[in-house]
């Protein structure tokens, strides 16, 4: 880490913050031009004039719209995003609940996504035209061409045929209390806890929901380190190591793997947003009950705290996300550090 | 003088007509590309041509025929019939006009847009290229998904919203395509001797930018056409796009998919249709990349 490296990972942040900053203007804007009185939606069809107005007031709705905007921001930063309006509970205790289900079902996936499609994206590169491309081919375009539901309906309709036993709905057992620990992750609570059944089990529960998931990617992924790795083959620095005689296997995985997966790390960068945009419909499918199904029922009745936590959350997803990709990006290729530096 | 003349035409003209053979030779050798041409071909003839079609035409509507209901398929109803004994097949083939109409609605409005704000970003420097780039930037970390379900729930869920709801964020792409072809194409020496010999900037945004975005915007709708197909199929899965009983095919699913897995018909023939176009989309799309060779 050298001055230029940190300089650039602080104005990457900045640009990030200013990224979330107009996200949750846009969205405060919009639902707040909503037709549908929130307060009348807190206090129900029964409650009187009198009652709405005076919750107006307590919800600050009275206060101009760029008033009631700088006094949200200003809550949230202080780690407050307010009540939701209809299970009348703060809604960051509702994220506390909702979050670790979906942060271990995309966490799966992303593993997943890698361990799938790096090396089947180096294997229809080096046998090119070959069985094995065809079909690597095949499921790429699968997998970019199925609608995620569809593929998770049409899962589930198989494993139940086939499969019989195999869990298809839900995270745990019922008779198997989940473990109660400190990450909310069941795989990893399980192993603190010292229970092998309890992680057998969630493992189980994870499958179906993680492959649903992780099918479109692993098509995008798989394509674009095979197309890196084809045109990477072709660089001088490649032909040089060839004519030295080093073994490809060496050549491979010891330099083409590394400039290649520059490529579909960055692309896994600009998917996250349709990869949390498709938890919310694995997660119904799948009767998951993460933070996707919080924000779907919390749309569905117009929850509108909860609708600006659940965008906010989604909008850092993505941008920690980046970051982190970001950070990877410059460990991997010198050049970007180099660039900084001059 | 006349002599110059024609070896003058001859010349320009004859590496034209074979840029333009050899562009449509790759096309047509190109199996992938034919086999997408032939299918998105057929679903457009099919929802043309849905009503001639279709074995059961009124069908289409609120039907209900209890002692035809949830019948696998057969002579009669090819498809199988659903949970009101209606006939899916009718239902799928007027599932693709659905599915086709929400293509034209979206793209036709968002593609003008995306491809004027990258065409300016891309040509204009200084405020306007940093405040379009930006604001596309931040609308690019949005999940369309998340946004659509706002912007649905906030309006009625009818067709008409659920194209309005995909449509304000499907223009970022465009923009983001555009620009970069854009910006790499302002800084070329014909742009500045457009400029020189006095042509205004709209000329050169339309005359001469435009036409070499053309290849890339294409290729990118193509594509995009399967995407929004999926994308209106999810809204209408998850109950915020078209309602009942008009036929859509993510709706159709979302309401057989209680019945599974017994009455797995219900499920996999609206399925295979959504399948069957957005696999001719792409393939036509992939083939069109391959011919004008561009990124998207």
């Amino acid at each position: 880490m050298n001055a230029g490296m940190i300089e650039l990972f602080l104005r990457r942040i900045a640009g990030f913050v200013l990224v979330l900053f107009v996200l949750s203007l846009i969205i405060f804007v919009l639902a707040r031009v909503v037709p549908g009185d929130p307060a009348r939606i807190a206090l129900g069809p029964r409650a009187t004039q009198e009652q709405v107005d005076a919750m107006r007031i307590s919800m600050g709705l009275d206060e101009p719209l760029i008033g009631q905007y700088f006094t949200y921001i200003g809550k949230v930063l202080h780690g407050d995003l307010g009540e939701s309006l209809l299970s009348h509970k703060p809604v960051r205790d509702d994220l506390a609940t909702f979050l670790p289900a979906t942060l271990e079902l995309v966490l799966a996936t992303v593993i997943l996504v890698f361990a799938v499609s790096i090396p089947l994206g180096v294997l229809t590169a080096r046998y090119r035209n070959g069985w094995i491309d065809h079909l690597g081919r095949f499921f790429s375009l699968v997998g970019v061409t199925m609608p995620g539901f569809l593929f998770a309906v049409l899962l589930q309709l198989f494993v139940a045929r086939f499969v019989p036993g195999w869990p298809i709905l839900g995270r745990m057992d019922y008779n198997l209390a989940p473990p109660t620990g400190p990450t909310g992750l069941y795989l990893i609570d399980s192993i603190v806890h010292g229970r092998p059944d309890v992680f057998l089990a969630a493992l189980k529960y994870l499958t179906l929901p993680t492959l649903a998931l992780a099918l479109a990617s692993i098509g995008q992924i798989t394509r674009i380190t095979r197309s890196a790795m084809i045109e990477n083959q072709r660089k001088d620095h490649v032909l040089t190591l060839r004519s030295f005689g080093v073994p490809t296997r060496v050549i491979v995985f010891r330099y083409l793997l590394k400039l290649s997966s520059i490529a579909p790390l960055t692309i896994l960068g600009l998917e996250f947003a349709s990869l949390i945009g498709n938890a919310f419909v694995v997660e119904m499918v799948f009767s998951w009950g993460g933070f996707a199904s919080y924000g779907l029922s919390a749309i569905m009745q117009k929850d509108l705290n909860a609708v600006m936590a659940v965008v906010l959350v989604s909008g850092c997803f993505f941008v920690v996300a980046n970051l982190v990709i970001d950070v990877i990006l410059t460990l991997l290729d010198p050049r970007l550090r180099l660039r900084e530096a001059r | 003088m006349s002599v110059e003349d024609i070896s003058i035409v001859e010349a320009t003209d004859a590496p034209a007509l074979t840029a333009r053979y050899m562009t449509w030779y790759r096309f047509s050798r190109n199996p992938a590309a034919i086999i997408g041409t032939i299918i998105v071909v057929s679903v457009v003839l099919i929802a043309i041509f849905a009503p001639l079609l279709a074995t059961y035409p009124k069908h289409v509507g609120a039907v209900v025929d209890f002692r035809a209901r949830h019948l696998p398929p057969d002579a009669l109803h090819w498809f199988g019939t659903d949970k009101a004994g209606r006939d899916i097949f009718t239902r799928v083939l007027f599932g693709f006009r659905v599915s086709l109409l929400l293509v034209v609605g979206v793209l036709g409005i968002s593609v003008p847009i995306g491809v004027t704000l990258g065409l300016l970003a891309g040509y204009f420097k200084g405020p306007v290229e940093r405040f379009i780039s930006g604001f596309t930037n931040v609308m690019l970390a949005i999940p369309p998904l998340v946004m659509a379900l706002a912007v649905g729930n906030v309006l009625e869920p009818n067709l008409v919203n659920a194209m309005l709801a995909i449509t304000v964020l499907w223009w970022t792409w465009h923009a983001r395509l555009v620009y970069r072809v854009a910006k790499s194409v302002a800084v070329e020496d014909f742009i500045e001797a457009a400029r020189l010999s006095g042509a205004s900037h709209f000329h050169i945004l339309t005359r001469e930018i435009l036409p070499n975005c053309i290849s890339v915007i294409s290729v990118k709708t193509t594509l995009d056409a399967a995407f929004v197909i999926m994308f209106g199929a999810t809204l209408s899965f998850l109950g915020l796009g078209v309602q009942p009983p008009t036929p859509d095919l993510g709706s159709m699913i979302a309401e057989s998919r209680q019945f599974l897995p017994e009455k797995w018909w219900e499920v996999l023939a609206p399925g295979m249709a959504i399948f069957y176009a957005t696999l001719g989309f792409n393939l036509l799309g992939d083939g069109l990349r391959d011919m004008f060779d561009v990124e998207t």
